[in-house]
């Protein structure tokens, strides 16, 4: 897609009409939602090797914060692709 | 005698860092990407094309490629060596997971050439 995308004006506007179909636009949000939510946890990960968040507590402050963020941005992106 | 062959490197302490090395760059890449999508809503084919006309995309591009290479592989091996075990699987565990490891690898090399060739193919 990414080619046709770039290869000529008809080619983005095939491609802007698939995700006008609303179960690519459905998987979509389900690939992203879980890029975000990988995204989201990984940048909790790199904050704990800094010595942050690394105890019981607030590992698991760290770790509900991580659902409740990754929760919000995936309802964002969903009002976003429809 | 050394036993772990097939991680990235021969030291679980570079898998460990060329990991968070290439999460950074895959993060900055999908902000930006996604950003940029976001804040152009009506995206037009020339501004599209021209983003991935200017070569630093396309570096920086190919440099998400990489990181997305390394950071699978370390990703992929580590569960592999996590969940395909004798425990779970007895004998052929070593066929398998060394099955499972080339077949993520050959899709990874594919993934890569393929960007490769729309990056600088178009």
């Amino acid at each position: 897609m990414l080619d046709s995308s770039l290869s000529s004006e008809s080619g983005f506007e095939q491609v802007q009409d698939v995700f006008e179909n609303p179960l690519v636009k459905f998987i979509t949000w389900g690939v992203l939602s879980a890029l975000l939510y990988h995204l989201v946890a990984g940048i909790r990960h790199l904050v704990m090797d800094a010595g942050v968040g690394e105890g019981l507590e607030s590992g698991k402050r760290g770790a509900q914060a991580v659902i409740v963020i990754a929760a919000v941005l995936i309802v964002l992106l969903g009002v976003w692709i429809w | 005698m050394v036993t772990n062959v097939t991680n990235l490197s021969r030291s679980g302490l570079y898998d460990w860092m060329a990991q968070r090395v290439s999460a950074v760059v895959l993060a900055v890449y999908t902000l930006f990407l996604l950003g940029y999508l976001i804040a152009n809503p009506d995206l037009t084919f020339e501004q599209w094309h021209n983003l991935f006309s200017q070569n630093w995309m396309r570096i920086f591009s190919l440099l998400t490629l990489v990181a997305l290479s390394v950071h699978a592989w370390v990703g992929m091996w580590t569960i592999s060596t996590d969940y395909l075990t004798p425990m779970a699987l007895g004998k052929s565990a070593t066929v398998v997971r060394f099955l499972f490891q080339t077949v993520c690898g050959l899709a990874m090399f594919v993934l890569f050439v393929w960007g490769v060739q729309i990056l600088w193919g178009f």
